[in-house]
């Protein structure tokens, strides 16, 4: 599966953004295997052109496709297959279920369908610190906590492409760096492209690409 | 692995302990159970009231006559039928044949020649032999014949065994009546002759005194003024002599109805109003309570709003979602449903073993309509359902 963009902008943008950014107004093919990075201050609409990939928002001009077909033709069912087989996300705001406990929020994903199994939803919960808080309510762990479960929940399915909408904010750097080695892990593993957006660039992503949004 | 409902489960009936699920699945089983019993009922009364004429051939036979009243008292024209009326009765659907009973035109005396003192100023009529209860074969005349066939109301008959004592004179059986030869005297039209009449049969459904048809048309022609004979009473063949519908054609008509073949009839017509109007007010009820459920599953969908909304967006699809949500209620409507059927067998058992005395006319099973229709509501519930949650889950995708 190849994701590309054809022009695109959101509605609520001007269009001159386009000549200020490598993203607004291009057209660009993100390729298997590579590992992205948009370097986004606050407001370039870093998020919105996260959720425009992952489809969902549909306030943009131009077009976001996968193997060309374009995002604006998709029915429900059809995001439903994607984003249960093609592509994953860590959401900025994290998005996890608050009343089950952290391990029922990753099987709740996992279910779907299943590229680990149980083990290794353990061992990654362990890796990333997370293995006391399996028990706990979503609502209960810390934001640093609800990251890296996010993190490892974006990390049980099969995928082509990975984004990261600032997946590290809430994480001191030894647990970003773990995180991230794992990511990068994962995402070989699939032979999967990592979209990663963020404010500034980080320093361990071994980027093959880099945008300015 | 199969993807799981069970850890959705608690996501879905957030805040709440379905107060008014509870509510809209009692009024479901009041309608339900209203409009069962209504069509049972009314299944019941069409089955008791088929048998309420007497019947040949599986036809109802019935007369009916213009209404004398004041203001048509001396004008024939007006209380007779003429050859409009009957055709017209003859074009409606729901009747199958009309038969003029025709009367005489001419003088008609009975005598009991030397056997009985009696004498009487008497009236014959005849009717097509298709209309007749009893045909025996000897119920035929032909020119020359001095002997006639006559068919006797069995109501005649009993009249005058009520009043023979009275007058001296003798009471008989039926089987001695068949046996005697009572003198037809004709006079008219400057001629007179008599024959030999003889109760051939009895009639249970004619009240009259029936010569052979090929008797009176010959004996009009030769005794009778000649005039065109019209008849006072029509005889009518029909599938359903109880026929509401039937009925009403003859109210609209002005006709008068032998009330005895009809009298069911007229209480069919109150009774089905009746259930009619129960089976209406139990399918509003069911109605009412299918919307109140429909409340019930968006405010449910309104207050896991977020949480599906999340499902959604890490890739469950909406069409399991809405399938696996509404099949929870599934056997929620099974069991009230053939808990209303259950309720009206019992109903119906109690109705046919307590009221109706085990009557062969009915059932004691509930009628397989009444199965059909609860059949069709658990269809009709879960398919409204399904339908409604799966837009609202899509309405959900739209907004997110």
């Amino acid at each position: 599966m190849i994701l590309s963009i054809n022009n695109l902008l959101p509605t609520y943008f001007d269009a001159q953004r386009a000549n200020t950014s490598d993203i607004w107004g291009k057209n660009i093919q993100f390729n298997k295997g590579e590992l992205v990075k948009i370097v986004a201050p606050s407001g370039s609409g870093k998020t919105s052109f996260m959720h425009f990939l992952y489809g969902m928002r549909n306030q943009y001009n131009g077009e976001v496709k996968y193997d060309n077909n374009s995002l604006k033709n998709y029915t429900p069912e059809d995001f439903a297959k994607a984003r249960s087989n093609n592509v994953s996300i860590v959401f900025q705001d994290m998005k996890l279920l608050p009343e089950p406990t952290v391990l029922e929020n990753l099987e709740i994903k996992r279910q779907l369908n299943p590229y680990h199994n149980g083990d290794k939803v353990l061992e990654m919960a362990q890796r990333l610190g997370v293995g006391s808080k399996l028990h706990s309510k979503g609502k209960t762990c810390s934001y640093g906590e609800q990251q890296r479960v996010a993190i490892i929940r974006s990390l049980l399915q099969p995928f082509d492409y990975l984004l990261l909408d600032e997946p590290f904010s809430h994480l001191d750097n030894a647990n970003a760096e773990k995180a991230m080695a794992l990511i990068i892990e994962e995402a070989k593993l699939r032979n999967a492209t990592v979209i990663l957006a963020d404010l500034e660039k980080i320093d361990f992503y071994p980027y093959t690409s880099i945008y300015y949004l | 692995m199969s993807l799981s409902f069970k850890p959705i489960k608690p996501l879905l009936l957030t805040g709440g302990k379905g107060g008014s699920g509870f509510f809209s699945f009692l009024g479901l089983g009041i309608g339900v159970l209203l409009l069962l019993c209504s069509v049972q009922m009314y299944i019941n009364i069409q089955q008791l009231l088929k048998e309420g004429s007497i019947r040949k051939d599986g036809y109802d036979y019935i007369s009916i006559t213009k209404p004398i009243t004041n203001a048509t008292m001396g004008q024939p024209e007006k209380s007779l039928f003429n050859q409009q009326d009957i055709d017209e009765l003859k074009a409606y659907p729901l009747i199958e044949n009309v038969s003029p009973l025709l009367p005489n035109d001419f003088r008609v005396m009975l005598s009991a020649g030397d056997v009985v003192p009696f004498r009487t100023d008497m009236f014959l009529e005849t009717l097509d032999n298709d209309f007749l209860d009893t045909l025996p074969p000897s119920f035929t005349w032909q020119p020359g014949q001095q002997n006639l066939p006559i068919i006797l109301s069995s109501d005649f008959f009993e009249i005058y065994n009520v009043f023979a004592p009275g007058q001296n004179l003798p009471q008989i059986s039926k089987e001695t009546a068949g046996g005697m030869v009572v003198h037809v005297h004709c006079e008219g039209n400057n001629n007179n002759e008599v024959f030999y009449g003889r109760i051939v049969a009895f009639s249970d459904r004619v009240n009259s005194v029936l010569v052979p048809k090929s008797f009176l048309s010959w004996a009009n022609e030769k005794f009778g003024k000649g005039k065109p004979v019209l008849s006072s009473r029509l005889f009518i063949k029909t599938k359903d002599a109880n026929s509401t519908e039937l009925l009403k054609f003859f109210d609209s008509k002005g006709y008068k109805l032998n009330k005895d073949k009809t009298l069911l009839g007229r209480n069919k017509i109150v009774i089905q109003g009746i259930f009619s109007a129960l089976g209406i007010f139990g399918l509003l009820v069911v109605i009412l309570a299918l919307l109140l459920f429909s409340f019930y599953l968006q405010l449910v969908i309104a207050r896991s709003k977020d949480n599906l909304q999340l499902l959604l967006t890490i890739g469950y699809s909406p069409k399991w979602l809405g399938a696996n949500f509404s099949r929870r209620f599934v056997p929620m409507y099974v069991i009230i449903v053939f808990g209303a059927l259950l309720a009206t067998q019992i109903m119906q058992w109690a109705f046919h073993h307590f009221i109706m005395y085990n009557r062969p006319e009915l059932s004691s099973i509930v009628h397989w309509l009444v199965i059909t229709i609860a059949v069709v509501l658990i269809l009709l519930s879960v398919i409204t359902n399904y339908r409604l949650v799966k837009k609202l889950l899509y309405k959900l995708y739209v907004n997110e």
